[in-house]
């Protein structure tokens, strides 16, 4: 549905995005995941044609978007994580605007405009304006403001920040939906656990490059299996330092959650050797959250 | 694309009192208080009064306060110190001292402004020495005309037939700070980001972006012109396809202002900042708070780096000089096209769609 070839982007010196290759398959949801920096917004932009790539090709739908971008950018929806929607209009008349940009007119923009009220759960506030929404309602706008010329391929980047449970769920059940009917989603989460229930597969990227792909299971089997919470005391400071020398590491206080680059005796040997004394070790379960740990030594949610 | 973007920006424009208010009120409150201020040609208001003394039955006071003229009336005082006294305290513009013997006092406050003090000046020493002067047959000696190729004005100039069209260039300009804005805001809220990731080609996200606010920009003159000729009497002395060209020739200049803003502004705090001043700036240059004709002449010269004085001269001739043809107005309209098209040039070459 969606080919990344050798795709790139350099801001001056810098590679935001190195070379990536990505194939999303028809009919899945992608999850793509990166701590802040790592490349995801460039990547979707440079799929969804928004910043022209440094190198590479994208091919929506087998079709190249340099060479045919209106033909390719049709079967695309993009929900930016910004709430890229007028808030001084009413819901009905911003799914207008969005929905001529497609080339929908007439009765096929009202019947388009319906569904995706439908979908988004508006459909009874369509006249308000939108700035008396909630903030959830408005998330569910900008969705459907993605959707409403029914995209094959919807690109949803973080569409859950800052909302409320209730429209979390909301958001949930439309991209189960939306799944359910065949369409293909790629999904960028700050939240770990909505992509690990979501997604059928799971991309993974830091620094500008592709770190791992493929079902959460195969990403914890071959990246997770190795986590470990330990407890520190004594010099808790010296103590994560020398850990960080053996392995990567997430901090929280006292506890430290690690995976071991050799083995985890070495490790507490480290941590002792340098005035640490470690209270507790217990196994962790392993998940994608330390999948992604060991993959890119940072929380998802680290800057 | 393009109907369903000036319909959202007609939209969002009638949604926000603040742009309304600066696109059609302000224009509408500066008309009114600037046409109620200043006067042009035959000043139909009461004579200004000039405070005068004579010695008590003096021939020559008697004479000069008949020979006066319609725009003054002479205010008798009580004593030549009184007139004085009027004159510095500003109870009275000038005054007249007129002793039993030797010259007459003109009573004149020398540093008031060249501009005020020298018409009154002129009008009461010509109108002391007429009085005064042995009247000798002579034939006509100066007979005022306008030189050839430029046509006479009306006999009756209003206020507004110069107040509109200053105020409609100075608030019509300022569409272009709204055009920048509207770049910065999109850009800001994403949904630039969701323009161009639709099936739309760049040069039309473009042209779908400014071509609402070149219909606004028509709206507005055209509301401000016609409120001006209906509310406030003011008349179109020459063509009207010549004042209908030059006014889309200002819209299409200040859209292509509001680009070259909208790539070189930054955010839209950047842009709310540093646009009003330059607008304010090129707007006095102009002629739209102060005739450029009343300006010393290198300022009259520097006048023609900004497109408004062109629109201020095309709208004067238009409006006030009887015949004004669309010729007469081209070079006008020639002058804000090319303006248009280097705002356009820069602005383009400035802008950045990622």
């Amino acid at each position: 549905m969606l080919t990344l070839c050798g795709l790139g982007k350099d801001y001056g010196e810098r590679a935001a995005v190195k070379a990536l290759d990505l194939d999303v398959v028809r009919g899945e949801i992608l999850g793509l995941l990166g701590p802040n920096g790592a490349g995801k917004t460039t990547t979707i932009s440079m799929a969804c044609g928004v910043v022209t790539p440094s190198r590479g090709t994208v091919a929506i739908s087998g079709i190249d978007l340099a060479k045919q971008p209106y033909a390719a950018k049709a079967k695309l929806g993009l929900v930016p994580q910004d709430l890229a929607i007028f808030e001084e209009l009413s819901a009905i008349q911003n799914l207008r605007y969005f929905g001529a940009l497609y080339g929908l007119s007439g009765t096929k923009l009202a019947a388009h405009i319906a569904w995706a009220l439908e979908v988004a759960g508006l459909s009874d506030r369509a006249t308000e304006p939108v700035k008396r929404f909630s903030g959830g309602m408005k998330r569910r706008l900008n969705i459907a403001a993605g959707l409403v010329h029914k995209p094959e391929l919807l690109v949803l980047d973080e569409p859950t920040v800052g909302v409320d449970p209730q429209s979390r769920n909301h958001i949930f059940e439309t991209v189960k939906a939306l799944h359910a009917a065949g369409m293909t989603v790629i999904y960028t989460s700050h939240y770990m656990e909505e992509v690990e229930a979501l997604c059928d597969r799971v991309a993974i990227i830091d620094h500008g490059e592709l770190k791992a792909l493929g079902t959460t299971a195969e990403l914890i089997d071959q990246h997770a299996g190795k986590g470990v919470e330990l407890e520190l005391g004594g010099n808790i400071d010296a103590g994560a330092r020398a850990a960080e020398a053996h392995g990567t590491v997430k901090r929280d206080g006292h506890t430290l959650t690690v995976v071991p680059s050799a083995g985890l005796g070495a490790m507490l040997t480290a941590i002792e050797a340098a005035g640490a004394t470690v209270a507790r070790v217990e196994s962790r379960q392993a998940n994608l959250e330390t999948a992604f740990l060991a993959l890119t030594g940072r929380a998802l949610r680290d800057e | 694309m393009i109907g369903a973007a000036i319909l959202k920006d007609v939209q969002l424009l009638l949604r926000d009192r603040g742009r309304l208010l600066s696109l059609f009120a302000l224009p509408v409150i500066f008309i009114v208080v600037f046409g109620s201020m200043f006067k042009f040609g035959t000043d139909k208001g009461s004579p200004r009064p000039i405070a005068m003394y004579a010695e008590p039955g003096d021939a020559r006071g008697a004479a000069i306060a008949k020979g006066l003229g319609e725009g003054f009336v002479a205010d008798p005082r009580p004593s030549a110190d009184d007139v004085r006294h009027a004159v510095a305290t500003g109870d009275r513009l000038a005054g007249l001292v007129v002793p039993a013997v030797g010259p007459v006092e003109l009573v004149i406050d020398l540093a008031g402004p060249v501009q005020v003090r020298g018409p009154v000046q002129g009008a009461l020493t010509a109108a002391v020495m007429r009085a005064l002067a042995p009247p000798i047959p002579m034939p006509l000696l100066v007979e005022a005309k306008s030189p050839p190729g430029i046509a006479k004005p009306l006999d009756d100039i209003s206020p507004f037939q110069v107040t509109v069209p200053g105020n409609a260039v100075l608030f019509g300009f300022f569409l272009s700070m709204t055009v920048a804005m509207t770049f910065a805001s999109e850009r800001r809220s994403g949904t630039w980001r969701r323009l161009l990731a639709a099936p739309v080609p760049r040069w039309k996200a473009l042209v779908g972006t400014l071509v609402p606010y070149f219909v606004i920009g028509c709206v507005q003159l055209a509301f401000l012109f016609g409120l001006g000729a209906l509310g406030f009497g003011m008349q179109v002395a020459g063509s009207v396809l010549g004042l209908v060209l030059l006014s889309l020739a200002v819209v299409l200049c200040a859209v292509c202002l509001g680009l070259l803003f909208a790539s070189v502004g930054g955010t839209e705090k950047q842009i709310g900042s540093t646009a009003p001043v330059v607008l304010l700036v090129m707007g006095l240059l102009g002629g739209c708070m102060f005739p450029r004709i009343a300006m010393p002449a290198f300022m009259k010269s520097l006048g023609h780096i900004v497109p408004h004085s062109w629109a201020l001269d095309g709208y004067y001739d238009v409006l006030v000089r009887q015949g004004t043809t669309l010729a007469d107005v081209a070079p006008s309209i020639g002058a804000l096209c090319g303006f248009a098209a280097l705002f356009a040039l820069l602005g383009l070459w400035r802008f950045r769609f990622e």
